[in-house]
């Protein structure tokens, strides 16, 4: 072809459009460290100084740090229920003759696509009854709700897509299920896991409406609803924000960045499934 | 032992996963069609059947309607610049020959926030004063989520930023299945680059695009947190879509029944959308 | 792979699960702690520090736990009610806007004061505050702060120009058309008030409501039940704006805003609360000694200008289980000595009359008599519990009114139809 740009300046001019595209966060760490009195004036751009003065507000003022435990909390508890009862239907569907699997399946991924909007009201009233509200179960029930229908959708294509054969000759081996299971489906089935587990703690961390609504004191509160309801005085407090919305963004986006491959996988292999 | 799969067993394996859901997704799903057939207000404790009441106010409701076309508008311009933008950024990171996992870092930042996180910061970006669009824009002084015209162009901006490394992703994925051969027999039978996008590119992406449409139009239509925080719906309800309208009349107004019959039209226009598209997919042979 | 990572989950969620328990309750015996919610208050002081150490020497036996509110109005309201609303609060004495007090108490949330109140306890306060705290003759809560609605003039640019403080509308326009052709300061606003979508929205809008005659819950229920009064004070906020007598950014305005620009000396003319007062007359204001205080200006058609009373009240949450201490301290925060205390902290205004004219506050703050008659002269909003419902049905209404997205025919016929549906069957 003609006419090519050299392959390394084209890489690093992709890279730098890029980091332009990052450019609203990279904005938001640079305010979380300019100092009080320079964040309403531009120019200049770049603070004169790092100062840490608003990490130091959040962490030590504000209840930034009891939610950033909450999410954390909430999050691999709801990771690990969504995980174990997701395999284990999805392994049920997947190699058991189910009364009912068809529409069963179908209604399951229908799930995939309600409206979070549409059952936070009975959800409230059920978790005002059972005594639920600001509890971390409440919150891991709800993100279930919806985390759950993506997990079995994603393995239940996963195992399906194993071949028999591999089960079966290890039951010629003499082994029953639940060893089958263990030592042949699982390791073959982990990238999913991986997919499915990254997916699921991804959308609890950053899930918004649920918390908002089912929490009420920091015995609960996940980190985006103290991010919502930060407190300020007179003026909005944008420097103490930016570094309380940078706290809140590392555990995601340490999830997103270091488990990238699982990732590509997990979202291809639920969209291009058959 | 042999492998002849036993029902009682696949019941039991499947059996706690659908229990919960029956009680978390499908109970609440019914619930809330009961609901929006009555007048509940719970701090005055009214609890009373009234049928189609709240639909028939919806239907002469300025506000709702209002709230419909800006859901719609949202939606509808919101994923197509995904697509595109999607689209070209996914065929400049299949190109990448050094820095790949880097490229896909600085893009899976913008999706990896939480929606809050994104909201805080572009309201930071749009401040009047001292936000760094208007700076851009050598000190105009646009108040740009205080501008009925502003805010809503603004609000898409901020929801494309977030989702597009989605779309981008899944192109990706799909463009590295492609063999290199098949651009290179192109190219030496002598197509230009912009033939072989529309020839080979295009019609082999065509599958992940229709599905990425399904994803993002499902998502666009139920977003709720970057409304809610970002402009709360302002100014003058120009960027109240219909979720925000529904959680305002059920929290705020603590009319759970209005607000109630707000989210089941939200609820059946996600699943209209999505029997719709599932339907051509099935044409397209894509699903089972 | 997968077992490490399923092993992290559990390990990591059980390890925080032991983080989840709740605060632990107190038993019996040893002092009872009181858990109370407030609002930051606004002011170079904080009076409540003090206050509460007082409290602690004088009951040994209460610990008061204070927690601080979400700082916007409607996310305080928002806050009480989830918690109210699922039984068991975590709180005890909570810092309510008086508007609230009729819905919480009609919700059964608040606890019943009047067993507990000697007779007279409420006839100290202002009339208008105590009767935000009555619903069905029964007592709910005790009036904390007082606020009224009021207009803030440059008394030096008046002089200047041999004008009185304006009592119509009309004059006001006229005196801001005069004073800025003579000024020539193109930067010098005319009239500030709040017009962004919130409480303060439907309070500047009942204001001019008042001031033309009408208002916005006729006796029988109706909503607007003058429209065309109705129409055209919308009409006159909305030509405020794009005659330029008030800045556009007025459709953003709240009190913070506003104060700040009239503090700098870039406005003739402010409506704002007493809070404000103090704040001008602060050593390095530009503005000190030239801020004149006067009623709000009437309409040709109404009678009077009057401000509407605001403030906040203390009340008992209905599942505390120390209803004794808790109105023990509620008592002693709305108490003469606290309120006195408060007053002097500045920026927060006694709901006891006495104390407005007690000598030793009147030197520290000489605008407290003037205060005082305006209060007075001031209404409350509509007390009812479906306040609420009526003010944040009203609000984006109004915004849009005056953003100028709807005729104010429309704003007024559409609130109208919206209200009678949200309010039908709700009583009082």
């Amino acid at each position: 072809m003609r006419g090519r740009p050299h392959p390394t300046l084209r890489d690093a001019a992709v890279l730098l459009g890029l980091a332009v595209y990052a450019l609203p966060f990279i904005w938001q760490v640079l305010t979380s460290l300019k100092p009080e009195a320079e964040l309403m004036r531009l120019p200049p751009l770049l603070p004169s100084r790092l100062s840490w003065e608003h990490y130091q507000v959040v962490l030590e003022r504000s209840l930034m740090l009891r939610a950033l435990l909450n999410s954390l909390g909430v999050g691999l508890l709801t990771t690990g229920l969504a995980l174990a009862l997701g395999l284990a239907a999805a392994y049920g569907f997947a190699r058991f003759p189910v009364p009912g699997k068809g529409p069963l399946l179908l209604a399951i991924v229908a799930g995939t696509a309600f409206p979070q909007i549409a059952t936070v009201s009975p959800l409230y009233l059920l978790m005002r009854a059972l005594g639920l509200r600001d509890t971390w179960l409440g919150l891991i029930l709800a993100n279930t709700s919806f985390a759950l229908p993506l997990v079995v959708w994603l393995l239940a294509g996963f195992i399906r897509d194993l071949p028999v054969a591999l089960e079966e000759a290890a039951a010629v081996d003499g082994a029953g299920r639940l060893q089958t299971f263990q030592w042949v489906v699982l390791p073959l089935v982990a990238p999913g896991l991986a997919s499915a587990a990254l997916l699921t703690f991804l959308f609890s961390w950053n899930e918004f409406l649920f918390a908002y609504t089912f929490t009420a004191t920091e015995a609960s509160r996940t980190a985006p609803v103290a991010l919502a309801l930060f407190p300020g005085v007179f003026e909005v407090p944008w420097g103490d924000i930016a570094a309380a919305s940078i706290l809140a963004s590392l555990p995601p986006i340490a999830v997103v960045v270091g488990l990238q491959r699982f990732l590509v996988r997990g979202l291809v292999a639920g969209a291009l499934r058959e | 032992m042999s492998l002849r799969a036993a029902p009682r067993t696949g019941l039991l394996l499947v059996a706690p996963a659908l229990l919960l859901l029956a009680a978390v997704t499908a109970y609440p799903a019914l619930w809330v069609l009961w609901l929006s057939l009555q007048r509940r207000v719970p701090i005055f404790g009214i609890a009373e059947f009234e049928g189609a009441g709240n639909y028939l106010f919806l239907a002469g409701d300025p506000r709702f309607w209002s709230a419909t076309r800006i859901t719609l508008a949202f939606t509808v311009i919101s994923v197509l610049l995904e697509l595109v933008a999607g689209l070209l950024v996914a065929l400049a990171l299949a190109g990448q020959r050094r820095g790949r996992r880097l490229a896909l870092s600085l893009l899976l930042l913008a999706w990896a926030l939480p929606g809050v996180v994104t909201a805080k910061l572009f309201e930071w970006l749009y401040n009047p004063a001292a936000g760094l669009v208007n700076y851009l824009l050598l000190g105009a002084q646009i108040n740009w989520l205080g501008d009925p015209a502003l805010a809503l162009p603004g609000l898409i901006v901020a929801d494309v930023w977030r989702t597009m490394p989605l779309v981008a992703l899944l192109c990706y994925a799909r463009l590295l299945t492609i063999p290199a051969e098949i651009y290179e027999a192109a190219r030496v039978d002598g197509a230009g680059d912009l033939a072989a996008f529309l020839r080979i590119t295009l019609p082999l992406c065509r599958s992940i695009l229709l599905i990425a449409l399904l994803f993002r139009t499902l998502d666009a239509l139920r977003a709720f947190d970057l409304m809610f925080i970002l402009t709360g719906g302002g100014p003058a309800g120009t960027t109240e879509t219909l979720t925000v309208y529904a959680y305002r009349s059920l929290f705020q107004t603590l009319h759970l029944g209005l607000g109630s019959a707000i989210a089941v039209v939200v609820f059946g226009l996600v699943m209209l959308v999505a029997w719709g598209y599932l339907r051509a997919l099935r044409r397209e042979g894509l699903t089972a | 792979m997968t077992r490490a990572i399923l092993a992290v989950c559990l390990a990591g969620a059980l390890a925080l699960a032991g983080c989840a328990d709740s605060p632990p309750r107190d038993g019996g015996g040893g002092p009872v702690t009181v858990v109370f919610k407030h609002a930051k208050l606004l002011g170079p002081v904080d009076p409540l520090a003090p206050l509460l150490v007082e409290f602690a020497a004088l009951h040994p036996e209460i610990r008061v736990r204070a927690e601080a509110l979400p700082w916007s109005s409607d996310e305080q309201r928002q806050f009480l009610v989830i918690n109210l609303e699922g039984g068991n609060p975590g709180f005890d004495v909570m810092m309510l806007d008086c508007i609230w007090v009729p819905e919480f108490a009609r919700a059964g949330w608040l606890l019943d004061l009047t067993p507990s109140l000697p007779p007279g306890e409420l006839a100290a306060h202002f009339p208008s505050a105590a009767e935000a705290a009555r619903y069905r003759g029964r007592d709910w809560a005790l009036p904390w702060m007082m606020n009224v609605g009021l207009l803030y003039y440059r008394a030096d640019l008046l002089a200047r120009h041999g004008l009185r403080p304006p009592e119509t509308y009309d004059e006001l326009v006229a005196a801001i058309r005069r004073i800025r052709a003579a000024e020539g300061n193109p930067r010098l606003e005319g009239y500030l008030w709040q017009g962004k979508q919130y409480e303060g929205l439907v309070v500047n809008v009942l204001e001019g409501l008042w001031a033309a005659g009408t208002r916005v819950l006729g006796d029988d229920g109706r909503v607007f039940p003058d429209p065309e009064r109705a129409e055209a004070v919308l009409r006159f906020l909305r030509g405020l704006i794009t005659e330029g007598l008030s800045p556009p950014w007025t459709t953003a305005a709240d009190e913070e805003i506003t104060r700040r620009a009239f503090g700098q000396g870039e406005a003739i003319f402010l409506r704002s609360w007493p809070y404000a007062a103090d704040l001008f007359e602060l050593p390095d204001s530009p503005v000190r000694g030239k801020v004149g205080l006067a009623p709000l200006p009437r309409h040709a058609t109404g009678t009077a200008g009057a401000g509407s009373t605001g403030g906040a009240h203390l009340g008992v949450a209905r599942g505390t289980r120390h209803p004794e201490a808790a109105i023990t301290l509620a008592r002693f925060l709305t108490s003469e000595r606290a309120q006195r205390v408060m007053a002097e902290s500045g920026a927060v205004k006694p709901t006891r009359p006495a104390l407005y004219h007690d000598p030793a506050l009147v030197r520290a703050f000489p605008s407290l008599p003037r205060i005082h008659d305006l209060t007075l002269a001031g209404r409350p909003r509509p007390v009812t519990p479906a306040y609420v419902i009526l003010s944040t049905t009203l609000q984006p209404e109004l915004s849009a009114a005056l953003v100028g997205v709807k005729t104010p025919a429309e704003t007024v016929a559409q609130s109208r139809r919206r209200l009678e549906f949200l309010l039908e069957g709700l009583g009082g």
